[in-house]
């Protein structure tokens, strides 16, 4: 089903942020940094397996829970 | 009361420099002193002269490619800037050394660690708006990626800084705390301004439409061995419609921008070499980079100066991490004392890095941390 990427950087967004808007800003430019623009990726992106690991790989950096 | 002070001293000698800017500094209560020095200075001695110059203060540094002090480029001198409690109401001081080598998780956490101690809160709850950090890292280290990385991961408080230089002779480059000369190492402080903060990443780019995706990397040694499935520098070179031999006299004026929205972090181009290209940070297989084209660095800097002071108070003070780069493009046209003027109203310190520091690790910009 399309969409997990989504799901997971918009969980990894909102766990590091606490909606706060700046936070939600460099959040956002940590994971591009990191090699995973959000902006990339919508609800209907297929499900990418090797991004869907590295998404893991990067919660887990940044101790946020899926 | 003096909140915040700068000084410099272009004398040879490094004992009468640090008197000068001693002098300079005058009477004040001084909780911090920040310093930047040209390679000529001697590392120990610059750094342990600077600590017994400020006793009961916390003495941090580097060494440069430049300096910058309100007002002025310079080079071959020491810049300091002096901060009161008034300006800075705390601050905790962490060196993390050996940062070349291996992982650095482990030796942030134990600085991190030792910042948690002092303030008696844990990184990831800290307040992002009332810290910030500084971090002054060895140039040479190619560590500064993983070092960011690692930081950004473990809490939300941003970090500013720079790579220590050496005038260009790329051999050594040091960095300073409480009297100790460090290389391969990285220093970090977390500071809690008094006042307020803000941070500043100005770079003097627009976007030139043009795009090229990193299909092959080396990320250790920060090539890249194509775009768009093409040769990096014969990729490089069609998107600006010119030749391989050409494509690095156009470094300078066109680098590539990783976009975050409208936000540029400029990744520069360092030289072409076997149809590779090599970058002074790296840049990650897929990411797809904007090739950029330079604009008027001096108006740029102002304005974005400008833009800051008044809003949420005017700037008491600026440290800027000012890119060699940029530097070396002012000095060919002749621009260093116009931009130097930039600066002319506000007590500011800084040096030209070797790359700067700002959630990762970037190139040709102008970072600063402005306290209010």
């Amino acid at each position: 089903m399309p969409g997990q990427i989504k799901t997971m950087i918009d969980k990894i967004i909102a766990q590091r942020s606490g909606g706060n808007v700046t936070l939600i800003n460099t959040t956002k430019t940590k994971l591009l940094l990191k090699g995973i623009d959000p902006d990339k990726f919508v609800w209907n992106s297929p499900d990418d397996q090797a991004i869907i690991t590295k998404l893991r790989t990067l919660a887990t950096e940044l101790r946020v829970t899926l | 009361m003096k909140r915040i002070a700068t000084a410099c001293s272009t004398n040879k000698s490094t004992l009468l420099a640090i008197g000068e800017v001693r002098a300079q500094i005058g009477t004040m209560n001084t909780k911090m002193v920040v310093f930047f020095a040209s390679s000529i200075h001697e590392p120990e001695a610059v750094s342990r002269t600077m600590r017994d110059a400020f006793p009961g203060a916390l003495v941090v540094g580097c060494s440069t490619a430049g300096e910058i002090v309100t007002g002025k480029m310079l080079k071959e001198s020491i810049v300091a800037m002096a901060f009161s409690p008034e300006a800075v109401e705390d601050v905790a001081l962490g060196v993390v050394s050996e940062v070349g080598k291996g992982p650095v998780a482990q030796k942030i956490g134990d600085v991190f660690a030792g910042f948690e101690k002092h303030y008696g809160r844990k990184m990831e709850e800290l307040d992002f708006s009332k810290y910030v950090g500084i971090i002054l890292i060895d140039g040479l280290s190619a560590a500064e990626e993983r070092v960011m990385d690692k930081i950004g991961d473990l809490t939300n408080v941003l970090f500013v800084g720079g790579s220590a230089g050496d005038d260009l002779k790329f051999a050594r480059t040091y960095v300073y705390a409480n009297g100790k000369a460090y290389t391969d190492a990285a220093i970090l402080l977390l500071l809690k301004p008094a006042v307020g903060f803000d941070i500043l990443k100005t770079q003097s780019f627009r976007t030139t439409g043009k795009k090229l995706v990193a299909t092959e990397v080396v990320e250790a040694s920060r090539e890249v061995i194509s775009f768009n499935d093409k040769p990096a520098a014969l990729a490089y070179a069609e998107a600006l419609g010119t030749t391989v031999e050409d494509a690095a006299n156009q470094f300078m004026s066109h680098p590539l921008g990783l976009l975050a929205g409208e936000e540029i972090f400029v990744r520069s181009p360092q030289q072409v070499l076997d149809g590779k290209m090599v970058f002074f940070c790296n840049v990650l297989e897929g990411m797809e980079l904007s090739i950029l084209s330079s604009t008027d660095i001096v108006a740029d800097t102002r304005n974005a100066i400008k833009a800051k002071n008044g809003r949420q108070g005017s700037i008491a003070g600026i440290v800027n991490f000012h890119c060699i780069l940029r530097t070396l493009e002012l000095e060919k046209d002749n621009l260093t004392e116009a931009y130097g003027n930039v600066f002319s109203g506000v007590p500011t310190v800084g040096f030209s890095t070797y790359g700067e520091e700002y959630l990762g690790h970037i190139n040709q910009t102008a970072t600063m941390l402005l306290l209010r």
